[in-house]
């Protein structure tokens, strides 16, 4: 059945903002507009750039690239600080136009998404997709801004859909389907395809497969059980086809927060309140997504290239920021005596729905869990660290919020509480 | 490198209140005075909501041909303050 392509008419979507952030920052700032211009979490003396207008990019400023470094390249490169309300609010509006085509559309992340019109065929008045794109990009410029430019990808499946997307950058629309994917994939390289980075080339190399085209001819025996060694082999001899196999939900298996040390240090007062800092936002995290741990893992990087962890297991479910933390500074005091640490992050695993609601025989219980109701509440209402721990105190003082990049369950809270 | 001034002032504003606009240009501040000048808006950037704790603040970011303003408007206060300014003549 999937040793085919996939004839199917293309009805996947994906639709990608170019540059998002800085692009953002360009129609906010018609000065900008066709300048290098970037965009850092926090202007400091050795920030990076987290997004990059185009004009940067075809000087060879790109995501990861130091101030120092950009500014060599372009004495006249522009570096802003991220507004994330401003991005949230392009972010609802992208949303809002893709509803208006059909009900099945999913957030990729905060500049990218997916439109499916399979069962919508009656809903496109007999339009084919490729003008519904062009419709699309024209209400980008209509509803959001006239600068604002995204990129439309058509395929099949999710997978050919955002390669499409990535074709021609910036502003493009492009379609592959079963009459042009060979030729498409002639075009590319390995690492061309989204998911194949240097491992997966290597592993593919190793097999004598040095080619997309060598990839999609590559039978499902050699990819799952000599290149893959798993079902990801399966996976990838279908998604090359055509065929859908990213579809599928994710399930949630840790909540976390990392930060990169602002001052690297070993200094025990400087690093608790951050820790403390980190716990209060994965507690947070924790109960927007209705879920408790059992499970607390405190990592740090360090300044000598090595790395530590400490992490348990705990009998009983855990979710206000007093018993995060309780069990965080249990596995921080284990740390490794006098590193320095550059980058320090807790996760929480284990996850086990929230039994909250459920009513408890013990008093100290009930009050412990009206108190963690009542600090959200004020917080959601008053902005984010309205009432918060004293050990914390320091924390807020040092670490800012981050753009949670990778997926958007978090943006809405963040905002709201912003 | 970063052309933002920081200004945090209260400004006379000027707003237009169009009945019917796109969305994004319902309401545009015309014109501010601002150290005793009057600087006409020529063109708006782009208008998003914001919130302070409980107050619903709309944040304009508009241009005058010569620098790029950001002002916000109170919607509880009813107040307009100029937050900061990007200097035109600093972005080549």
């Amino acid at each position: 059945m999937f040793d085919s392509l996939n004839t199917e008419k293309p009805m996947v979507m994906h639709i990608d903002l170019n540059s998002a952030f800085a692009t953002t920052e360009q129609q906010a700032h018609p000065h900008l507009r066709g300048k290098p211009m970037g965009v850092t979490n926090r202007l400091s003396k050795e920030c990076v750039v987290i997004a990059a207008s185009y004009e940067a990019k075809a000087l060879g400023i790109k995501v990861g690239t130091r101030r120092s470094e950009a500014l060599a390249i372009c004495p006249d490169f522009v570096m802003l600080e991220t507004d994330p309300p401003k991005y949230h609010s392009v972010y609802q509006k992208l949303i809002m136009i893709m509803k208006d085509y059909s009900p099945n559309i999913q957030m990729k992340s905060i500049d990218e998404g997916i439109i499916d019109f399979h069962g919508c065929e009656s809903t496109l008045g007999g339009r084919t997709l490729t003008e519904i794109g062009y419709e699309i990009k024209q209400r980008v410029r209509q509803d959001i801004g006239e600068w604002m430019r995204i990129n439309v990808g058509i395929g099949p499946n999710r997978f050919l859909a955002k390669q499409a997307a990535s074709w021609h950058k910036p502003d493009g629309l492009d379609v592959i389907a079963h009459e042009n994917l060979e030729q498409y994939y002639d075009k590319m390289t390995l690492t061309d395809l989204n998911g194949i980075a240097e491992h997966y080339a290597a592993r593919l190399n190793a097999h004598n497969i040095f080619t997309p085209l060598q990839f999609l001819a590559a039978s499902e025996f050699v990819l799952k059980k000599q290149v893959f060694k798993s079902v990801v082999g399966t996976y990838w001899y279908r998604r090359l086809r055509g065929f859908e196999v990213d579809d599928a939900g994710t399930h949630l298996g840790m909540v976390g927060r990392q930060w990169v040390v602002h001052k690297p240090t070993h200094d025990t007062t400087y690093l608790l309140p951050c820790l403390s800092y980190l716990c209060e936002t994965v507690g947070m995290k924790l109960r927007y997504r209705q879920v408790e741990a059992r499970g607390i893992c405190v990592w740090m990087r360090l300044r000598n290239g090595e790395s530590w962890y400490g992490k348990r297991m705990h009998k009983s479910s855990f979710y206000t920021n007093d018993e995060i933390y309780k069990r965080a500074l249990e596995q921080f005091s284990a740390r490794p005596y006098g590193s320095i640490v550059t980058m320090i992050g807790i996760y929480c695993y284990g996850l086990e729905p929230s039994r909250r609601s459920q009513l408890s025989l013990f008093e100290d219980i009930t009050k412990k869990e009206w108190l963690a109701q009542a600090v959200d509440e004020i917080n959601d209402h008053y902005g984010m660290f309205t009432v918060y721990s004293a050990t914390t105190l320091n924390g807020t003082k040092i670490i800012k919020q981050k753009i949670p990049f990778g997926g958007t369950e978090y943006f809405n809270l963040l905002l709201g509480r912003a | 490198m970063d052309p933002t001034v920081l200004i945090n002032e209260r400004v006379d504003v000027v707003p237009i209140f169009y009945a019917h606009a796109p969305e994004q240009a319902l309401c545009v501040p015309w014109k501010m005075k601002y150290k005793q000048q009057e600087i006409i808006f020529t063109k708006l950037g782009y208008r998003h909501p914001t919130v302070q704790g409980k107050r619903m603040i709309h944040v304009f970011d508009v241009s005058d041909d010569a620098n790029d303003y950001r002002l916000e408007f109170d919607a509880e206060r009813l107040t307009w303050t100029l937050v900061s300014m990007l200097e035109g003549s600093y972005v080549r």
